[in-house]
C-alpha cells in the first residue's frame, strides 16, 4: 500500500520532532484499523441488505423496499442505529466480565483476519509471509468467543449452542486446512500476495476442483451458516450461542458473522479464485467481484437447503470431507513431485 | 407393510352390534345395568367394579381396539358421574358406548390406561374437569389446568363464575367471593 | 405446593440419578412448539431420554362455554379450536348435531362443504408443510407455502368476509350460497396450484439433507398407534390404510374416488409424504365435486330455536389433522347437557412421549412438527 521508505520518513519526521516513537506508530494503526473497521461495516451492512434482497426474491416477495427510498437501501443503517440504541441487558445471573468480553474476542477474530486479506495488487495492510497459517490460526479464535458468550450466558440452550459449536468448528477446521495445503504445495509459500501471483495464467479452481469444494463446505460451516448453522438453531436452540444477547452486542455478533463471510470468501477467492487478478477492471474490483459472487452462493445455499443434524454434520467432516481433502492433498503431492 | 384394511373385509365376518351386546351380556350378564342398539352402535351401561374386565373382554376378545373418546358427565340430578367410552375398531364396522355410572360422592373408577394408551390423557382431563379419580392411573394429574387449581369446572355445580384459581382475599374491595367446591 | 415448586422437587429428584443428563424446558415460548405447548426433555448430550408433555397454556375450557351456550352459538367458538381447519370444525360440529337431530342437509350445501372442506385441507396441509420446512431450517417453502394459502384464503373471505374463523357452516346447511363466480376462482386456484406440488418438492422431498432428516426419525410402531388411538396422517404414516372420510364415510364422500396415501414404517418421513400426497387427493375430489355440483338451496329449513331430543352422540369426522370427534348429550334444551371435543391432535400429542426417546433434539422438533398440533385444539 504504501512503501516501506516512506514509512520510515514519517517515523523519522516525528523523531525529529522529539515525540517518542511509539506515537507515529500508534497513529498509523489506529488509522488502519479505523479503514478496516469502516471498510467491514459497510461491507457487512451491505450484505445484510443484500441478503434479505435476495432472500426476498428466491422467496417470491419483495424485501425492505421503503427505508432510504430505492429498495430499501438504509434498512440495514436503520436496523444498526435501532440496535444501537436498544437497552443493555445483561442477564442476572450471567457471568458479567465473560459475558461483557464475548461479543469482542468474536469480533477481534474477524476483524484480524483482515490484516492479510490482498485486496488488490500491493492494498494489503501486512503482507505475512505466513499470511494462510495466520488468518487460520486467528478465524479459530472465533469459537473461544461463541464458547464464553454460551458459557456465560447462564442458558441451558446457549450452552448447547456453544458446546456444538466447539464439536463444528473444530471438525471442520481440520479438512479445511488440509484442503488448503493443494494449493500452497503449489505455490510454495504461505503468503497471500506470492499465492495470487503464482495464479497469474491459471486459477487454482481449475487445478484443485476437489480442494475449492471442500474449502468452500468447510468455510459455510465454519461461519454457522445454513445448512451447517446448527450452533444457532433457531428452531431447535432459539438462537444458539446468542440467546441471551440483545442490542449493541447482538449487533456486535451479527457484525461478526458477516465480517467471518467476508473473509473465507475472500480466502476462497484469493486461494482458488486467482484474487485480483482479472482483465480491464481494477484488481480490486475484480477482488470484489469475485468474493461478492461466492457471498452469493453462500445466500443462496442458505435459503434453498435445509439444516443437517449434528451427527450427519460430524459425519460429514470427518468420512467424507476430510478423506476428500487427504486425497486432494496426496495427489497434489504425488503431481508435484513427478511433474 | 401397509395394513391394507380396505372397507370392514379384513376382520372376516362382521359382527353386526346386537351380537356384540350377546357377547357382552352372556359374558358379563349380571354387570350390566342397561343395554340397546342404535343403528351400529352398542350401547351399553355397566356396573363400575368390574369396567376394567369388560373393556379388555371387549379390546380383546372382540377386537374393538380403538379408543375413540373418554368423557365424563355429570349428573347433579341423580347423584351420580358417568364416564362414557366410545370405543371402535379399524376393522370392523360396529362402535360400542359403553356408559359407566359412579356416585358422585366418591367418583372412583379403574383406569383403563394399561389397554389404551390414549386413555392416559383422556382420564387426566376426566379427573381435571370433574373429579373423578381413576385407580392404577400411572400418572394422575391435572392436564389442562394448573395443578394449583381449585375445584373441577365441568361439575354442574361448579360455582365460581369468575374461575378464580386462589382463595379470595376478603379485605381487597369486591373480594366477596369464595371458591365454593374445595 | 405450587406447580413449579413440585416441578422443581421432580427435577431435582430425577437429576440426581445421573449428572450426565439435563432437563431441559423446552416452551411454552419456543418458537418451534407451535404455539404454547412445553416439553420438559430430558437430555443426555444432545439425545432425548424422555419427554414429559405439559398442556393447558391456551386452556378456556371451552366445553363449559358450550353448556351454556344454545346449539347454534357453539359454531363461532368451534372456529377457535383448530384455527388453522376452522371450516372444517364448523362442519364437523354441524353434523354431529344434525345426526342427532336428524336434520337433512340440502344437495348443495353438501356439495359446497365438500369443496370447502377439501381446501381447507389443502390450506391447512400447506401451512403444516411450511412451518414443518421451518422446523427443518429451511424458510424458503414456509413462504412458498403460505403464498398458495393465502389464495385458499381470498376464496374462503370471499365466501364469508372472514380470513381465519370463518363461523360459515350451519346447522342444516351453509350460511349463505357462494358468490357468483366462486366455483370458477376455485377451479382457477386448482390449475395453479398443481403444478406448485412438485415446485415444493423441488425444495423439500428432492432435498437430500431433507430425506435424510426425517427418515427413520420418531417412529410410531404400528401398535402404539392403535394403543394412543392416533388418527388422520399420523395413523396412516404408521400403515394403516384408514380414513373416516372412506371408512365411515359422511357427508357425500362415498360419492367421489379418491386414494388414501399410506406410509410404511410410521416415521416422519411417513407422514410429511402422507400430507404430501392428501393434498393432491384433495385437489382431486374438489374437481370432481365441482363438476357434479347441482344448484338449488344451501339451508334446509330449520327452527329458530333447536331443542335436541333426548340422547347423545358422538360424531366424528376426519379433519385435516384427523378425527374430529364430537361427544353430545342432549336432555331436550336448547343447550346441550355436556360438550366434549375429542381433539385429534390432543390424542395424537399424547404419543409423543413414545416417539421421542433415543432421539436427537433436532429430531424433537422434526417429530413434533410432523404431529401438526394446533394448541388451540390440545389445551381447549
Amino acid at each position: 500500500m504504501v512503501s516501506p521508505g516512506a514509512l520510515d520518513q514519517f517515523y523519522a519526521l516525528f523523531e525529529a520532532w522529539g515525540i517518542p516513537w511509539i506515537v507515529p506508530r500508534l497513529s498509523i494503526m489506529l488509522g488502519v484499523v479505523s479503514i478496516i473497521i469502516g471498510f467491514i461495516s459497510v461491507a457487512a451492512m451491505f450484505l445484510i441488505w443484500w441478503e434479505r434482497k435476495i432472500s426476498a426474491h428466491i422467496q417470491a416477495r419483495f424485501g425492505p423496499m421503503r427505508v432510504g427510498g430505492w429498495h430499501g437501501w438504509a434498512q440495514s443503517i436503520a436496523d444498526g442505529i435501532k440496535l444501537l440504541l436498544k437497552e443493555d441487558i445483561i442477564p442476572k445471573n450471567a457471568d458479567r466480565p465473560i459475558f461483557i468480553l464475548a461479543p469482542m474476542v468474536v469480533f477481534a477474530s474477524a476483524l484480524a483476519a483482515y490484516v492479510v486479506i490482498p485486496f488488490g495488487p500491493g492494498l494489503i495492510v501486512q503482507d505475512l509471509n505466513i499470511g494462510i497459517l495466520y488468518i487460520i490460526a486467528i478465524s479459530s479464535l472465533a469459537v473461544v468467543g461463541i464458547i464464553m458468550a454460551g458459557w456465560s450466558s447462564n442458558n441451558k440452550y446457549a450452552a448447547l449452542g456453544a458446546l456444538r459449536s466447539a464439536a463444528q468448528a473444530v471438525s471442520y477446521e481440520v479438512p479445511l486446512v488440509i484442503s488448503l495445503l493443494g494449493p500452497i504445495l503449489l505455490v510454495g509459500s504461505l503468503s497471500m500476495t506470492k499465492i495470487v501471483e503464482a495464479q497469474q495464467y491459471l486459477w487454482f479452481i481449475v487445478v484443485q476442483p476437489l480442494a475449492f469444494l471442500t474449502y468452500f463446505t468447510c468455510a459455510v460451516a465454519e461461519t454457522n451458516r445454513l445448512p451447517f448453522d446448527i450452533p444457532e438453531a433457531e428452531s431447535e436452540l432459539v438462537a444458539g450461542f446468542h440467546v441471551e444477547y440483545s442490542g449493541m452486542r447482538f449487533a456486535i455478533f451479527f457484525l461478526a458473522e458477516y465480517a467471518n463471510m467476508f473473509v473465507v470468501c475472500a480466502i476462497a477467492t484469493t486461494v482458488f479464485l486467482g484474487g485480483w487478478q482479472g482483465p480491464f477492471l481494477p484488481g480490486w474490483v475484480w477482488f470484489l467481484i469475485k468474493t461478492f459472487f461466492l457471498l452469493f452462493v453462500m445466500i443462496w445455499l442458505r435459503w434453498t437447503l435445509t439444516r443437517v443434524r449434528v451427527d450427519q454434520l460430524m459425519h460429514v467432516a470427518w468420512k467424507v470431507l476430510l478423506p476428500l481433502a487427504f486425497l486432494n492433498l496426496g495427489v497434489t503431492g504425488l503431481a508435484t513431485l513427478f511433474l | 407393510m401397509a395394513l391394507n384394511f380396505g372397507r370392514w373385509t379384513s376382520g372376516g365376518e362382521s359382527v353386526t352390534a346386537e351380537e356384540i351386546l350377546q357377547q357382552i351380556q352372556g359374558r358379563f350378564g349380571d354387570e350390566i345395568r342397561t343395554a340397546e342398539v342404535r343403528r351400529e352402535e352398542a350401547c351399553l351401561t355397566i356396573r363400575a367394579d368390574r369396567n376394567y374386565e369388560i373393556c379388555r373382554f371387549i379390546k380383546e376378545e372382540l377386537g374393538y381396539d380403538y379408543l375413540n373418546c373418554l368423557s365424563g358427565v355429570d349428573w347433579p340430578a341423580d347423584n351420580e358421574m358417568e364416564v362414557v367410552y366410545a370405543i371402535s375398531s379399524l376393522k370392523q364396522p360396529g362402535k360400542i358406548m359403553l356408559r359407566v355410572r359412579l356416585p358422585r360422592d366418591e367418583p372412583v373408577l379403574g383406569s383403563v390406561v394399561p389397554l389404551w394408551g390414549t386413555a392416559n390423557w383422556h382420564e387426566r382431563e376426566a379427573f381435571d374437569l370433574f373429579g373423578i379419580r381413576f385407580e392404577n392411573h400411572p400418572d394422575l394429574r391435572r392436564i389442562l389446568l394448573s395443578e394449583d387449581w381449585i375445584g373441577h369446572p365441568l361439575q354442574k355445580d361448579y360455582q365460581d363464575e369468575r374461575f378464580v384459581p386462589y382463595p379470595w382475599d376478603d379485605r381487597k374491595p369486591g373480594g366477596v367471593a369464595r371458591p365454593t367446591t374445595a | 405446593m405450587t406447580t413449579v415448586n413440585l416441578q422443581l422437587e421432580q427435577i431435582k429428584e430425577r437429576t440426581a440419578e445421573s449428572m450426565e443428563e439435563m432437563w431441559v424446558n423446552m416452551g411454552p415460548q419456543h418458537p418451534s412448539t407451535h404455539g404454547v405447548l412445553r416439553l420438559l426433555l430430558k437430555l443426555d448430550g444432545e439425545v432425548i431420554r424422555e419427554c414429559i408433555p405439559y398442556l393447558g397454556y391456551m386452556h378456556r375450557c371451552h366445553e363449559k362455554i358450550g353448556e351454556n351456550r344454545a346449539y347454534v352459538q357453539i359454531i363461532p367458538y368451534t372456529d377457535r379450536l383448530d384455527y388453522l381447519a376452522s371450516m372444517y370444525n364448523n362442519w364437523a360440529y354441524c353434523l354431529a348435531c344434525e345426526r342427532l337431530m336428524g336434520i337433512p342437509v340440502p344437495e348443495r350445501a353438501e356439495y359446497l362443504r365438500v369443496i370447502i372442506g377439501e381446501l381447507q385441507r389443502i390450506a391447512s396441509h400447506l401451512i403444516w408443510l411450511g412451518t414443518f420446512g421451518l422446523d427443518l431450517g429451511n424458510f424458503t417453502i414456509f413462504m412458498w407455502c403460505f403464498r398458495e394459502r393465502e389464495m385458499v384464503l381470498d376464496l374462503f373471505e370471499a365466501v364469508s368476509g372472514q380470513r381465519l374463523n370463518y363461523s360459515f357452516m350451519r346447522i342444516g346447511g351453509l350460511a349463505l350460497d357462494v358468490p357468483e363466480g366462486w366455483l370458477a376462482d376455485v377451479k382457477a386456484f386448482l390449475e395453479w396450484f398443481k403444478p406448485r406440488l412438485p415446485e415444493y418438492d423441488r425444495l423439500s422431498t428432492d432435498q437430500i439433507i431433507w430425506q435424510k432428516r426425517i427418515q427413520g426419525v420418531g417412529i410410531l410402531k404400528p401398535e402404539d398407534a392403535i394403543s394412543y388411538a392416533c388418527s388422520g396422517p399420523v395413523l396412516r404414516g404408521s400403515g394403516f390404510h384408514w380414513d373416516l372420510r372412506r371408512d365411515d364415510p359422511y357427508s357425500i364422500y362415498d360419492r367421489f374416488d379418491f386414494d388414501i396415501p399410506v406410509g410404511e414404517s410410521g416415521d416422519v418421513w411417513d407422514r410429511f409424504w402422507v400430507r404430501r400426497r392428501e393434498m393432491e387427493e384433495s385437489v382431486k375430489i374438489v374437481e370432481q365435486a365441482l363438476k357434479e355440483i347441482p344448484p338449488g338451496p344451501v339451508l334446509s329449513p330449520v327452527a329458530k330455536k333447536l331443542r335436541a331430543p333426548v340422547g347423545d352422540i358422538y360424531s366424528r369426522v376426519e379433519t385435516p389433522r384427523g378425527e374430529l370427534g364430537f361427544y353430545i348429550v342432549a336432555d331436550g334444551s336448547e343447550r346441550p347437557y355436556r360438550y366434549k371435543v375429542r381433539a385429534p391432535t390432543f390424542v395424537n400429542l399424547s404419543a409423543l412421549p413414545v416417539m421421542l426417546p433415543g432421539y436427537f433434539i433436532a429430531d424433537c422438533v422434526a417429530v413434533l412438527g410432523s404431529i401438526d398440533i394446533v394448541l388451540g385444539e390440545v389445551d381447549r
